[in-house]
């Protein structure tokens, strides 16, 4: 038991340093890292001064040392547009997204876990069929599309919601549906998936020999074990919703980390874009390992036995 | 049978369907109060789907079209669903060949069996827990308190069959109807899990259905027995009525292929040339016509009735009259 928890630790940490690797790997791709911080009209002696202040004229593997222990210590760098640390423009948009990725995931787990319980145990119904449909349009809609629709209908034609900017919460409500269709119905179908297969096992039998009816049954004991593999898509689908926001606050006039990362990438302001980068990783990261102690709750085999 | 006393659970033309064929096919059979029967015959022969249809609870693709199960005065099979959950696991329960399967792997062992008791009786959950500890004594458990508070994949095979009779048993019902209950498990405690049985037939005087396709355990634990082929009952006897003179040739060849009968290890009754038909090659005549060195046209086309050899035999054959051929075929 503590030795997994530590085990998963471990495997976190070297994740991130991966993901830091790389991320430090495709910044100094091109050779030359200080060409995609400066304006393409910067003359020449601009562009030196910048490499020199950057400490891009430096072996490389100083830079890399230089990089990680300015991380370390929450160093990020500068914007060079905006002349203040890439981290506090970051951390500025940052409750924006975490409001829309937290009503998104509202949606994805409020609708698609009752839905795939549904779809699993009402086989053949038409509220079974309903849903269904539901299901396979939330996956198979790109999400920009499904922000744009709801836009046109809700927005522009029913005039029942704002169709852009933050503040208020009826402002949240499309642009939570659009980004949490699509795990909505990634939690539904797997949910569904789950759940029938241990319908088919030889405990729900038992268990109605014992006199429960099969709703009791699926309430005590199958909804738990089906909470497992559930539970994986979870801390999946958090990082998703993250990355999914680029588009949605785009779409949706949003001043998240998603918007900022969009202008940013216009406006060439790399160190920002890597914030954001390192950002969404340590979120893929960090619910990983979240799940994997949801699971030392949830499953005495790895609680006791690990 | 062999008993005068009336029948506690009497089977009457159970006949289940599945996509059309009849895999399970008329079959009859008494149990008396505290007595023994044992299903037998080889894997697909519908023993399964006899035992869940005792219980109502047939999977969804199997439908009973026909016959009753009496349990006492009562046909079950009459009941709504919502009477038959009362009536599982109170007065008739039943246990399957998985064990660890059976039981829900997130659960505590204690936990599961203090539900049944209070799915069936009133009682905090400290009372459902001391029924348990005592439960667990009962079926021979050691250091049931610290057995309690273990999940069942702390448990071998054998101990989560024992979990399961307490789970089975603890609401005292009349009938306990055991799947294959110990083919999952090894030899020496397959003898075991069969002592446990006796000795709860004998202290609490449950009946017991027991499915097996093992004549071992026929021998070692039943009264009566009836020998399923293809959805039927080829021959229904006391024990030692059928050991001693079978009246099927089927029953006779699976005897035959059966070294020695108190000491009989696991034999597999499929050591009979052929095969058992496939739904689709249920014919009108008898099931086993394919396979039987006695077999006439009669046979080919006509379906033989149980006929009554006294003494609660009865054979489904035609040609009852020339066993004594089928003995030496067999020796
Ligand atoms: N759920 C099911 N769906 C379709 N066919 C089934 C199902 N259960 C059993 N059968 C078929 O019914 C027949 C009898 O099965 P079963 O009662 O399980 O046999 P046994 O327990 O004697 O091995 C077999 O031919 C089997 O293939
Ligand atoms: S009825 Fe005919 S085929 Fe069937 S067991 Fe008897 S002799 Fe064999
Ligand atoms: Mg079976």
């Amino acid at each position: 038991m503590i030795n997994y928890a530590v085990q998963r630790f471990i495997q976190a940490i070297i994740a991130i340093v991966g993901v830091l690797t790389i991320v430090f790997v495709v910044m100094h791709l091109s050779g030359d890292p200080t060409l995609l911080l400066v304006p393409q009209d910067a003359s020449a002696e601009m562009i030196a001064e910048l490499r020199s202040q950057l400490g891009f004229d430096r072996p490389i593997y100083v830079q890399y040392l230089d990089y990680i222990y300015g991380l370390t210590h929450l160093d990020f760098g500068m914007s060079v547009v905006q002349r203040v640390p890439a981290l506090d423009i970051v951390a500025s948009r940052l409750p924006y997204t975490i409001q829309l990725a937290a009503g998104a995931l509202l949606v994805a787990i409020g609708v698609g876990i009752p839905a795939g319980i549904i779809m699993a145990t009402m086989r053949g119904s038409v509220i079974e069929r309903i849903l269904t449909a539901i299901v396979v349009t939330g996956q198979s809609v790109p999400t920009f599309l499904s922000g744009i629709l709801l836009i046109f209908v809700f927005g522009v034609t029913l005039r029942w919601l704002p169709t852009s900017g933050a503040g208020e919460l009826s402002a949240m409500i499309m642009p939570s549906i659009a980004l949490g269709a699509l795990s909505m119905s990634t939690f539904a179908r797997m949910t569904r998936i789950a759940i029938i297969d241990e319908l088919s096992k030889d405990y729900v039998r038992a268990g109605r020999a014992r006199g429960l009816s099969l709703g009791q049954v699926v309430f005590r004991h199958v909804l738990r074990n089906a909470s497992i593999p559930v539970i994986t898509i979870a801390a999946l689908e958090i990082g998703n919703l993250l990355a999914g926001a680029v588009i949605i606050e785009t779409v949706f006039a949003w001043p998240g980390i998603g918007q900022l990362a969009i202008q940013s990438i216009q406006s060439r302001d790399f160190l920002v874009v890597q914030v954001i980068v390192l950002l969404i990783s340590f979120v893929y990261v960090l619910t990983s390992v979240l799940a994997d102690l949801v699971y030392v709750f949830v499953d005495p085999r790895i609680r006791l036995v690990r | 049978m062999n008993t005068a006393a009336s029948p506690l659970l009497s089977v009457d033309n159970l006949t289940v369907e599945i996509g059309g064929a009849n895999v399970v096919d008329g079959v009859s059979f008494d149990v008396a109060p505290g007595k023994v029967m044992a299903l037998v015959g080889e894997s697909g022969c519908g023993k399964s789907l006899t035992s869940y249809a005792l219980l109502g609870l047939l999977p969804d693709a199997a439908r009973r079209t026909a016959g009753t199960v009496r349990l006492q005065d009562r046909d079950l099979t009459a009941l709504s669903e919502r009477q038959l959950r009362k009536a599982r696991g109170k007065e008739i329960s039943i246990i399957f060949q998985e064990p660890s399967a059976s039981l829900d792997p997130l659960t505590t062992v204690g936990a599961q069996i203090a539900a049944a008791y209070q799915t069936h009786n009133n009682v905090s959950r400290s009372e459902a827990y001391d029924r348990a500890r005592q439960m667990l004594a009962d079926v021979g458990i050691p250091d049931p308190d610290r057995r309690l508070h273990q999940y069942p994949f702390e448990l071998s095979g054998g101990m989560c069959q024992r979990i399961m009779i307490s789970i089975a048993l603890i609401c005292s019902p009349q009938v306990l109807v055991a799947d294959e209950p110990t083919t999952a498990l090894d030899v020496t405690i397959q003898a075991q899990i069969l002592d446990l049985m006796k000795k709860l037939v004998a202290d609490r005087g449950t009946s017991i259905v027991i499915i097996t396709h093992d004549m071992g355990v026929v021998a070692d634990i039943a009264d009566d027995v009836a020998v399923m082929y293809a959805g039927r009952i080829a021959e229904i006897a006391p024990v030692q009525s059928l050991f001693d003179d079978p009246k099927h040739p089927y029953t006779a060849l699976l005897l035959a292929s059966v070294p020695k009968l108190h000491h009989a290890p696991k034999t597999d009754l499929a050591t009979i040339e052929g095969r058992v038909p496939t739904l689709s090659e249920f014919g009108a005549g008898c099931r086993f016509a394919d396979r039987c060195p006695l077999a006439t046209e009669k046979c080919r086309i006509e379906q033989p009735p149980l006929f009554d050899c006294g003494g609660g035999h009865r054979s489904a054959c035609w040609h009852i009259d020339r066993m004594p051929e089928i003995r030496k075929v067999a020796a």
